[in-house]
């Protein structure tokens, strides 16, 4: 069956769920890389890895939503609950473009405290204050909070915040899209439909987004395969999605990470990093993430089918919630491309090459 | 096994590994300059699985570092320290015994090179734990301390090991090659012994009998030329003596020594290509282990994907590698490592300290004779549904008895003192007329061996029990045979010798020194019986279920059917670690009978009744 389903991949035709999960559970890693390393030099030629210099801060850590493998956010009145007003973010904005930062990933907690008004002055101010930066704010769940706080659609929400300058979405809050999954981890978080409900409004109105997925928890092989197919049909509609950026969950500090414990996740990282880049034949990029899985792994994901890799992170709490800090840098980024083989390009967050980093010494002849 | 290269330059180096030619030093620098990572792997997995089969390798060990009180100082090691500072230790021969684990199968010792511990000290460390711990293998001092034992006592190296061994050593750990560069030694690790050193401290172990690993320290300063060199020349020396069980290829921890810019470690890539690239030029090394305590877990896991087929064990206790800030849990169970093997798909296999299957977890596992005169049944053999563990004759035999494999080729002694358990297939390796890789190298003729005593081979019951039957049946000599221990090679004290397999190969081309006569026993079976000799049977377990019998005796066949058209090239591929020719080597196999006939059948019944005597 495996040998039948490569060839198809050969053949570049599009798979089915139930190959989809026979490659997921049976495919031996170093074929399925085959695979995906043959699209991904078909798809982005010449041997590119791009980045992005961002960072990625938050304005708030409150939320209602008591996800069980979220070690950041606090309820309202904790000791150390805190929600960043506009005037100190726009100030770390500037800050940070004048370090060289891009973009700013911007999230939150869904904190229902805070007035559409406030996200609505954060865009406008940074477009107007802080112009070197790219806002990429506000992942599917804190758009459904800013539709249920302020009493309107979500599609009035979003337009709202396209008119202010937003045109692009983190992706973050999927975990994984599979009803069953979510209602373990995240039960208040909204369903996958939901989440799938923003990212249609979004894309039809004519943002772009990242498509993320939580895996290495609750979920089946089977789940993965539902979020998989999930995002591939809805790119066929309105062709929004930018990357499919995998994590691992990390279980520090957390109630789900009590009951899952650590267990090593490199090798399935990796497998679904190939199987989604054969998978989501309608995606553009693969995102791996040095950051969250390591440098070494981080690294060798690039051969595994991944072809961009993320930002470089100056500010990143939510994975140090979990006692998990990996810090990068620029310079660092470029030297691990280079490293791995290939040639590195700073982007922004639609993927658009800013500047290019060739190798100095090119190894293949 | 069809790989997709994407670069250019490699299929003309897998056409070359695969009609079984050796890598040159040229050739590894194309494998380290190639950015197609997925098709190294996939060359440094297909030539391990040809040699270890699917098992991957493991052993319930603990090392033991007597004290961390050292005279060199090197650059990279955060470990040693001078004896008055705070955190010197030193254990004495109660505390170590008292910290070994009874359920150990290896205990590994290495340590610092302490300034005033008498000779006696570390014979007597040996010998207690010898003593205490029967079952346990003790592998024990890198080349760098047998050094520094030969320098503080004035003991020739020789001595040295010989002591040690008779003390009770089963093998010497791999550490302190570092990098075999003089260059990056005089700057990195000066007051280290030579490489050069640290070689002829080897190859002197080896023809004492003490089998070793070896080390290769990398990603520091050293050129990716420095690495090829490094594995050239321990190539060389297993060449030579064959003593090398497996590689260790270590990621340096650049800490924050300020060796490395900006104190950067090895990155993922890196480390693949060393593991794959190290499988694929060391040909003559069993083993490429991935060492998780560098490797981090998840890396040797990833490694296993990559060339790798050893994980060193469970390790209790390992401070050198956390001192320099490694950053890996102290100790993994068993059950971790199975599990992450398991996840590959491969056999889980415990060895003990000679590499000695003691224990494999898998489903439908068969054994697979690891000598050339098998290699028909297994080049072609599919990779489902079957598993296969190299499995010496008589360990096929050993976990046969345990029910841990579901069948494989028996060595035709195993087979009748277990036939109430097995179902025989219709393949089998048998000798025509000469064999040519077993045989009794003698000092005396057949008749003059009355009384004496004649070394024999750990490996295999059925050449021991033929040797037998010719002494006492045909020649009317009752001999005493003496089991050698696995890897002795003092063959000195014996008047005659029995050699089996590839090393019996070796032997008769190269001749065994004071040892002038040879006796091909399958051909003195057939001057005297006029029929063949039948070495091994094909078996399976009899609770196999039929189907799966059924598609034992399939992957059989297929896997003969296409050998059989091309012994040539077969034996072209694998004539390379032996030490003779691609025509030599197809000529030995075509005369071998692998369908069990009338003839075959003949002769089994006439063996058993001179066994039954």
């Amino acid at each position: 069956m495996i040998d039948g389903i490569l060839q198809k991949i050969k053949d570049q035709r599009r798979l089915s769920p139930t190959e989809g999960l026979a490659l997921l559970r049976e495919a031996p890693l170093l074929e399925l890389a085959e695979a995906a390393g043959e699209i991904r030099h078909r798809q982005n030629p010449g041997g590119m890895v791009t980045f992005v210099v961002d960072t990625n801060p938050n304005y708030t850590n409150i939320c209602v939503n008591d996800c069980a493998f979220c070690a950041f956010y606090r309820r309202a009145g904790a000791p150390d609950a805190y929600v960043r007003s506009v005037d100190e973010l726009i100030g770390s904005f500037k800050a940070a473009a004048a370090a060289g930062v891009r973009t700013v990933l911007l999230q939150g907690g869904v904190n229902p405290e805070l007035p559409l008004s406030y996200y609505l002055e954060l865009v406008t101010r940074t477009i107007g204050e802080a112009p070197e930066i790219h806002p990429h704010f506000f992942s599917p769940p804190e758009i459904m909070g800013m539709a249920a706080t302020s009493g309107r659609k979500l599609e009035e929400v979003l337009t709202l915040l396209w008119e202010a300058g937003l045109r692009t979405l983190p992706g973050g809050g999927a975990e994984v899209l599979s009803e069953q999954v979510k209602a373990i981890v995240s039960p208040r978080k909204g369903t996958a439909r939901d989440w799938l409900g923003v990212m249609r409004a979004a894309h039809r109105i004519g943002f772009k987004s990242t498509a993320t997925m939580m895996f290495g928890h609750a979920e089946t092989d089977r789940d993965i395969i539902t979020h998989l197919q999930a995002i591939r049909n809805l790119q066929d509609e309105y062709d929004g999605f930018t990357a499919f950026i995998p994590w691992s969950f990390k279980p520090g500090n957390s109630p789900l990470g009590e009951r899952t414990g650590r267990q090593p996740q490199a090798l399935r990282y990796l497998r679904l990093i190939a199987l989604a880049r054969i998978y989501l034949d309608n995606f553009p990029h693969i995102q791996t993430s040095p950051f969250s899985e390591g440098k070494k792994i981080g690294q060798v994901a690039l051969h595994f089918g991944a072809d961009d890799f993320g930002g470089t992170l100056l500010e990143e709490n939510v994975h140090r919630a979990a006692d998990f800090v990996n810090p990068g840098s620029m310079e660092e980024s470029i030297h691990l491309i280079h490293a791995a083989g290939f040639d590195a390009a700073e982007r922004d967050t639609r993927y658009r090459i800013l500047k290019h980093f060739p190798r100095t010494e090119r190894r293949m002849a | 096994m069809k790989i997709t290269f994407r670069d250019n330059n490699l299929p003309p180096l897998w056409d070359k590994i695969e009609a079984g030619a050796r890598l040159t030093l040229e050739d590894g620098l194309i494998l380290f300059r190639s950015d197609d990572l997925i098709a190294l792997g996939r060359m440094a997995r297909e030539m391990n699985y040809r040699r270890n089969g699917d098992a991957v390798y493991y052993s319930l060990n603990q090392k033991i570092e007597p004290t961390n009180i050292c005279r060199l100082q090197c650059r990279f090691c955060a470990f040693s320290v001078q004896p008055d500072d705070p955190r010197a230790y030193e254990l004495s021969i109660p505390e170590i015994l008292e910290k070994i684990s009874p359920s150990i199968r290896e205990v590994h010792i290495t340590g610092a090179l302490h300034p005033d511990r008498p000779w006696r000290y570390y014979l007597d460390l040996v010998a207690a734990i010898r003593e205490r711990f029967p079952q346990v293998g003790i592998k024990a001092y890198t080349a760098v301390e047998i050094d520094y034992f030969h320098r503080q006592f004035g003991i020739p190296v020789k001595q040295v090991l010989k002591g040690l061994k008779n003390a009770g050593l089963d093998s010497l750990p791999g550490g302190g090659a570092e990098i075999f560069s003089q260059r990056v030694r005089l700057r990195l690790f000066p007051g280290k012994i030579s490489a050069k050193r640290w070689l002829m401290i080897h190859r002197v172990a080896h023809l004492a009998g003490i089998p070793t690993n070896a080390t290769m320290l990398y990603g520091h300063i050293e050129t990716i030329e420095e690495r090829l060199r490094h594995l050239i020349m321990l190539r060389e020396l297993q060449d030579e003596t064959g003593g090398f069980f497996s590689f260790i290829p270590l990621p340096f921890q650049p800490g924050q020594l300020g060796i490395t810019p900006g104190n950067r470690a090895t990155g993922g890539v890196d480390d693949l290509k060393t593991i794959a690239i190290s499988r694929l030029m060391l040909d003559n090394f069993p083993h490429v282990k991935a060492y998780w305590v560098m490797l981090t877990q998840e890396g040797a896991s990833l490694a296993l994907h990559f060339g790798a087929d050893d994980l060193d064990g469970t390790v209790g206790g390992e401070r050198i590698a956390h001192d320099a800030g490694a950053d890996t849990p102290q100790s993994l169970a068993r059950e971790n490592l199975t599990g992450m093997i398991r996840e590959t798909g491969r056999i889980a296999v415990e060895r003990d300290v000679f590499y000695n299957p003691l224990r494999a977890d898998g489903e439908d596992i068969i054994g697979k004779i690891p000598y050339l005169n098998s290699v028909p049944f297994y080049h072609h053999f599919p990779r489902q549904p079957f598993r296969l563990l190299p499995l010496a004759p008589r360990q096929m035999g050993i976990l046969s008895r345990q029910g841990q494999i579901a069948g494989g080729p028996f060595s035709l002694m195993d087979y009748l003192a277990q036939d109430d358990g097995l179902t025989m297939l219709n393949y089998c390796i048998a000798s025509p007329r000469e064999v040519g890789s077993v045989l009794l190298f003698s000092k005396l003729p057949w008749t003059g061996l009355e009384a004496k005593d004649i070394g024999i081979t750990d490996d295999t019951a059925t050449s021991v029990r033929l040797l037998r039957v010719l002494l006492e049946q045909r020649y009317g000599v009752q001999a005493r045979l003496r089991r050698l221990r696995s890897h002795e090679r003092i063959y000195d004290p014996y008047q005659a010798v029995l050699l089996i397999g590839d090393e019996a190969l070796r032997r008769r081309k190269s001749g065994l020194p004071g040892f002038p006569l040879v006796f091909d026993l399958a051909g003195e079976w057939f001057n005297w019986q006029q029929l063949p000799f039948v070495f091994a049977v094909w078996a399976c377990d009899k609770e196999l279920p039929e189907k799966k019998r059924q598609a034992l005796a399939g992957a059989i066949e297929r896997s003969l059917r296409q050998a059989e058209g091309k012994m040539i090239a077969l034996g072209a591929s694998y004539c390379q670690g032996i030490g003779i020719t691609p025509k030599e080597a197809a000529a030995y196999l075509a005369a071998f009978q692998y369908r069990l006939g009338e003839e075959e059948k003949e002769a089994i019944r006439i063996f058993r009744g001179y066994i039954h005597d």
